[in-house]
């Protein structure tokens, strides 16, 4: 619990770990008063479809529908400014030459990993509910509460999701996505372990989430074949908590997938790293 | 009693070695650190030092050997020996966001519990009280190099590594950091092995010594066994300076090599340098500075009889 603790202190004393924080609220705060700006123009493209088929009353464009919106951009900049961290929470004690100071004490380099990964959690967690409270709180200052009306994702169609339920089903969401950018950070934390400053693991983790993201969306049979072996593709999962009704079997194992990923590479740094001679 | 702790072995190397590639970085090192020892570990830049030293602390596996501490194997007693050693390996680096005092408190409670006070008495040992809760940021080398002593200090250690404690560091910080040495050894007994490329801090400090080179081990034992006295050659600084100059070279076993800047250098028969200076003051020439003259290069030759190239 000590090294966790004297891992998050340095983290968090650091300014680029409040580069992530500062650009989700810009992006929240400018998005969310550009929709407010532009309220008018967005309602009528919602309804424009749906009132054909349905009678829509009440207040469409809530906070709620603001912040699942902002959500659906998450696996595009969220992985940068994970790996911003998660890519440097290793290598940069070999950059600054901590690492001579850290690992001739008594704790075992398996127990300063762990407590490293488990800051490299604490840091994502605090990120993604960062985005969703702030997506939340300012969605339901500027637009108000209501009922969630959504595209289905995946298929044609819109949920209905009563806003008494929408809390709980966020808090859902918010914890899945926490869990698909832990597989992101996990890869830039494997690498922040092979290497000694941090430009590497970011740029390596970003490239294999663009290559990923990119075979996984070509429309030909060989890469469709692939896409489940990717696990890009399981990082939207949590927008299936606002689907209806929610497929929990397909979570599970998209949640499985992810977790077993992240597993899996978290052992891989924790054998390089108790392994590595220290030449830095 | 106090014989059998001056022969107590605190650290033992057998076969040590590291490869990196096809090169030996350190070969077949048989290392003997007794208690209460200044242990130096001399040899030129690129010789192996840091390289052993990485080993013994666990920052490099060694390529085969073994390492002992305090009697046990150090790495099936990893936790246990290096709660008693601690250590600086090349420069120290600390969290330059964080104040000295937070550095202190992150590394040295990695060790044992340390509390607030024991930070402050720590940092008022190396003259760093005042800056306690400043940013590393602002320190200068000589500054982070204390402090580096002081992490060492903070866990109580028996044993210190420091890893060349005193490049980089004008006259005046590597004069603080030697009596730092001595002090800590005197007066908390502590045990300390210390690398150098220096003859010249060797014989200011250590009580026993190592000289590796290319890798391996030339020579290994205590400071006037292997320095002995078979230096010849002196630097001299005495009053009133002419009549000195005249004495010495009534003298058939002196020579005088040089003069300059109120010093002369001067080649004196082996084993007659007290008697040079006993003659100097019966003349009544008051002699100021004494001390020996040698050049590592010179040292490498004799101890390898000529064999070894630095």
């Amino acid at each position: 619990m000590k090294l966790v603790w004297f891992e998050t202190l340095k983290t968090f004393s650091r300014w680029r770990t409040y580069i992530g924080f500062g650009v989700i609220a810009l992006i929240v705060i400018i998005t969310e008063v550009v929709m407010k700006l532009s309220a008018d123009e967005i309602l009528y493209r919602m309804l424009r479809s749906l009132e054909k088929d349905f009678l829509i009353s009440g207040n469409v464009l809530n906070g709620w529908f603001v912040t699942a919106f902002i959500m659906n951009t998450l696996h595009i900049h969220m992985p940068f400014l994970i790996t911003l961290v998660a890519g440097d929470v290793v290598s940069s004690e070999a950059t600054s030459g901590t690492v001579r100071l850290l690992l001739i004490r008594p704790p075992s380099r398996s127990r300063i990993i762990t407590a490293k990964y488990i800051t490299t959690f604490f840091y994502t967690a605090g990120l993604v509910l960062f985005l969703g409270l702030l997506c939340i709180l300012l969605g339901l200052t500027l637009f108000g509460s209501g009922d969630l009306i959504i595209h289905h994702y995946g298929r044609f169609g819109v949920i209905y999701i009563e806003e008494a339920e929408i809390p709980i089903r966020m808090l859902f969401a918010f914890m899945a996505a926490i869990w698909s950018m832990m597989a992101v950070a996990s890869i830039a934390f494997l690498l922040s372990t092979l290497a000694e400053n941090s430009v590497g693991p970011i740029i390596g983790t970003m490239a294999v989430v663009v290559v990923f993201l990119v075979i996984g969306n070509f429309p030909l049979d060989f890469f469709r074949s692939l896409k489940p072996y990717l696990f890009t593709t399981y990082l939207t999962f949590w927008q299936q908590f606002l689907d209806d009704p929610i497929p929990w079997r397909q979570i599970g194992s998209s949640a499985a997938i992810l977790g077993l990923h992240s597993i899996l590479l978290f052992l891989i740094a924790l054998g390089v790293y108790a392994r590595k001679d220290i030449k830095s | 009693m106090e014989e059998t702790l001056q022969r107590e072995v605190v650290l033992r190397t057998l076969g040590l070695s590291k490869k990196f590639g096809k090169r030996w970085a350190a070969r077949n090192l048989n290392l003997e650190v007794h208690r209460g020892d200044i242990f130096c570990f001399l040899g030129p830049n690129g010789a192996g030092k840091s390289t052993a030293i990485r080993m013994i602390l666990t920052l490099l596996r060694p390529t085969s050997g073994s390492i002992e501490m305090f009697g046990k194997d150090l790495h099936q007693n990893r936790r246990d020996v290096l709660s008693r050693v601690c250590g600086i390996v090349e420069k120290p680096d600390f969290y330059l966001y964080l104040s000295a005092y937070k550095n202190l408190q992150i590394l040295g409670s990695m060790n044992r519990s340390v509390r607030s006070d024991e930070i402050m008495e720590i940092l008022d040992v190396v003259g760093l009280k005042s800056r306690a809760f400043e940013k590393v940021r602002t320190f200068s080398h000589g500054m982070k190099q204390r402090l580096g002593i002081a992490q060492a200090l903070l866990t109580k250690p028996e044993l210190i590594i420091l890893d060349e404690p005193t490049t980089g560091l004008d006259p005046q910080g590597m004069k603080e950091i030697r009596e730092l040495i001595k002090r800590l050894s005197h007066e908390r007994s502590m045990t300390i092995f210390l690398s150098s490329h220096l003859l010249s801090e060797v014989e200011l400090v250590a009580t026993r010594m190592a000289v590796i080179n290319k890798g391996e081990l030339i020579a290994q034992g205590t400071v006037s066994e292997l320095l002995g006295n078979e230096a010849t050659d002196y630097t001299l600084q005495a009053s009133p300076f002419h009549p000195a100059l005249e004495l010495m070279g009534s003298l058939a076993w002196v020579k005088v090599l040089s003069v300059g800047n109120g010093a002369m250098e001067v080649r004196v028969e082996p084993g007659r340098a007290p008697e040079l200076n006993k003659h100097l003051v019966t003349h009544g020439i008051s002699v100021s500075s004494f001390f020996p003259h040698r050049s590592l290069e010179d040292f490498f030759l004799k101890v390898t009889g000529g064999k070894s190239e630095i």
